[in-house]
């Protein structure tokens, strides 16, 4: 179809005559469907017509917005408003090259503007409905439904034209299926079902149904790969995870071990595309404060945190015992699995007494002996039980990282304990393992976007001055700036203006489309 | 939150500008040149007005005026002239069944008159801010020409865009279809049309 169209849309383009022969074809049935006319079809033609007003287009478009802004779905709203914008944009533009008048030989009887082919009316219902059934509907039944609906009304809206005369049948049939087309390949692109489910039971984006065909996947993935029956799925801490979706399974006895639960990430190609979003944002706003380099392939991504994991389980860290990688989809889908903390709680919700500060500090002093930096100390991702701290998510740990890094993996342990705690507390435990100068130096280079977001919001909340009063207790230090300049960053920079610039002229350049 | 708010204002203001397209809208690039090959701009406006039996087209260009894109639908068609001296859209030409020359005089058309057409001036503003409406009627259509121009800019732009005008008898065009597609350009000067 899309061959079809293209070939014709040269061919008409280039070649006179054959538009003559068009036009011919056209006007002929047109002219079979001008036979029905009747007052009173015409009165329900007209009716139809109004699908294609400008006051319909708008409010689908308006309320389509308005519900995305709601929900705070802004991948699909981000995806509908392109897929808008890039149909209107290139039915103008074609509608220019093509320059075709409206239908000859035959009366037209409701009103119209512009060119007519592609029918630019049908463009902007169709892209502004299946933009709907992708960013609103719920996939499966529902889904269906809108579509069987959705195809009605854009069928109506094509006879109407064609029996009102407005639209020659072969300009009608086009703006459909580019309408229908654009949206389409768009959201399936952007955000396939399977990623970026709509639904209406709240949940981050970057968490993944593990239900349906995805769950059995798993259950069997897990039990031909590392021996386990998978007993019961469930997803947990999904508030604390914005970079996969975490798991808590329950598996069934083996000969060796009893029925227990796993701790497992899931991660999918989206997260990798993320992490590259993430760091190339980082690069841009702060530079190369530390290794920016992207992952390649979700392999890679789950590669690196099997190794991070077992390389502090075997340092004596208190982290997860490894359980190993599972392929759930080759290249598309990976599960790390680790052992669950059964019983454990975040450090925000437990009490800590000194014997914990020392084991949160103790934890980041090993760290630093054995050449390590966790890079993401924040409260979700220290636990405790039974009055020991344990450590999580070791996704971001670097191996030989910087002082800088290291000092600020301090000055985050030093903070999240201090908001369960007081500052001169931790900071006088913190004298049994680091020097004043170490805890000074923390606290020169936590600064912004060095400390998680978490922490930053959770230290927002607490109220005091944490920071403040650790430097205060600390000896005096100049703060450490963490603006690098390179080239490399002043490249990327310039590329990605460069890019917007590129964007805003195609919006400019066609500005008489929204004029 | 600022930053989650700049995005929102972002997304908000993107969306704005995306439901602001309008799904049949649109100023078109393509010059009505009189007596170009390529006629579809001029079979367009044909269309827009059937019952008018002169189409206003561009003849040539006066030193300093350019063209600035056309609107065509239903019921009328205007198209745009800018100029370096009397400013952005100085001159718009307007085609439409009829129009209401109530508030302006008759005059006579001078050089270069169409027979069968009557013209009519409307003044809204003399001199320093030259505004005109000018009225051409003749069988089944009326192109209205609002000068508009800027502060300062003389009178005598006028004269020099009005050479810039001209018409194409609607017969041509309807002639010109039925060569380039074997169809009737429906209206005024060709068979009445089935439908």
């Amino acid at each position: 179809m899309v061959v079809y169209f293209l070939s014709l849309l040269i061919g008409v383009a280039f070649f006179q005559p054959l538009a003559g022969i068009f036009d011919r074809f056209d006007t002929k049935r047109l002219l079979w469907i001008a036979n029905l006319r009747t007052e009173s079809l015409t009165d329900v033609m007209l009716f139809v017509n109004l699908l294609a007003s400008r006051w319909t287009i708008r409010v689908l478009r308006w309320g389509t917005i308005a519900a995305l802004v709601g929900f705070r779905r802004w991948r699909h709203l981000v995806v509908f408003l392109g897929s808008i914008l890039a149909a209107e944009i290139v039915a103008y533009q074609i509608s220019i090259l093509l320059g075709r008048s409206r239908p000859l030989g035959i009366t037209i009887i409701a009103a119209w503007e512009g060119y007519s082919m592609p029918s630019r009316p049908l463009v902007g219902l169709a892209v502004s409905l299946v933009g709907i059934i992708y960013a609103l509907v719920v996939p499966g039944r529902p889904r269906e439904i809108a579509k069987w609906i959705v195809g009605g009304l854009i069928l109506s809206l094509v006879f109407a034209r064609l029996y009102l005369a407005v639209d020659h049948p072969t300009d009608a049939a086009f703006g459909a299926i580019m309408g229908i087309a654009i949206p389409l390949v768009a959201f399936r692109w952007y955000t396939p079902t399977d990623v970026f489910p709509v639904t209406y039971r709240g949940g981050k984006a970057a968490h993944l149904d593990v239900g349906g065909r995805r769950g059995e996947a798993i259950r069997r993935a897990l039990q031909d790969q590392l021996g386990y029956e998978i007993l019961q799925i469930k997803p947990v801490g999904l508030e604390g995870s914005g970079g996969s979706t975490p798991l808590r399974l329950r598996v069934a006895a083996t000969e060796n071990e009893p029925e227990q639960y796993l701790f497992a990430k899931l991660y999918a190609k989206s997260h990798v595309r993320a992490d590259r979003w993430y760091k190339l944002g980082r690069s841009i706003l702060y530079g190369a404060l530390e290794d920016e380099t992207p992952f390649q392939s979700v392999r890679r991504f789950v590669e690196y945190e099997d190794y991070t994991l077992r390389l502090l389980y075997d340092e004596g860290l208190p982290t997860p015992r490894p359980y190993g990688v599972v392929e759930i989809t080759p290249e598309r889908e990976y599960m790390i699995v680790m052992e669950f903390f059964d019983g454990a709680v975040e450090i925000g919700d437990a009490e800590i007494d000194d014997q914990g500060i020392d084991e949160g500090l103790q934890i980041v002093r090993k760290m630093w002996d054995e050449g390590l930096a966790h890079r993401d100390i924040k409260p979700a991702n220290l636990m405790v039980r039974d009055g020991k701290v344990l450590v999580i998510d070791v996704f971001f740990v670097q191996v030989r990282p910087s002082p800088w890094r290291q000092a600020v993996d301090l000055a985050n342990m030093m903070l999240v304990l201090a908001v369960k705690s007081d500052a001169k507390r931790v900071y006088e435990h913190a004298l049994e393992s680091f020097t004043e100068d170490d805890i000074a130096e923390a606290f020169a280079a936590a600064r912004g976007v060095a400390s998680p977001t978490q922490l930053r919001s959770m230290l927002k909340q607490d109220g005091r001055d944490l920071v403040g009063e650790f430097r205060s207790l600390a000896p005096e230090r100049k703060q450490i700036s963490i603006q690098r300049w390179s080239v490399r960053r002043v490249i990327r920079t310039a590329g990605v203006l460069l890019l917007a610039l590129v964007a805003l002229l195609v919006v400019v350049n066609n500005w008489t489309v929204f004029a | 939150m600022r930053r989650r708010g700049r995005l929102g204002a972002a997304i908000v203001s993107v969306g704005a500008a995306a439901v602001l397209v309008p799904a049949c809208g649109g100023v078109y690039p393509q010059e009505p040149t009189c007596g170009a090959e390529n006629a579809n701009v001029l079979i367009l406006t044909a269309q827009a007005v059937p019952s008018a039996t002169l189409v206003p087209c561009i003849a040539e260009f006066p030193s300093g005026w350019s063209y600035d894109g056309s609107r065509i639908g239903s019921g009328s068609a205007q198209f745009f002239l800018n100029s370096d001296r009397a400013g952005f859209h100085a001159l718009e030409v307007g085609l439409t069944e009829s129009c209401d020359v109530s508030n302006a005089v008759e005059v006579t058309a001078g050089a270069g008159a169409v027979p069968g057409v009557r013209v009519y001036e409307e003044p809204i503003s003399l001199p320093p801010t030259f505004q005109v409406n000018r009225y051409l009627r003749f069988e089944g259509g009326c192109v209205t020409n609002q000068f508009r121009f800027t502060t300062g800019a003389s009178a005598t732009l006028a004269l020099e865009a009005q050479q810039a005008l001209s018409f194409v008898s609607r017969s041509v065009l309807v002639e010109q279809a039925k060569e380039e597609t074997g169809l009737s350009l429906c209206g005024a000067e060709a068979p009445p049309c089935p439908g």
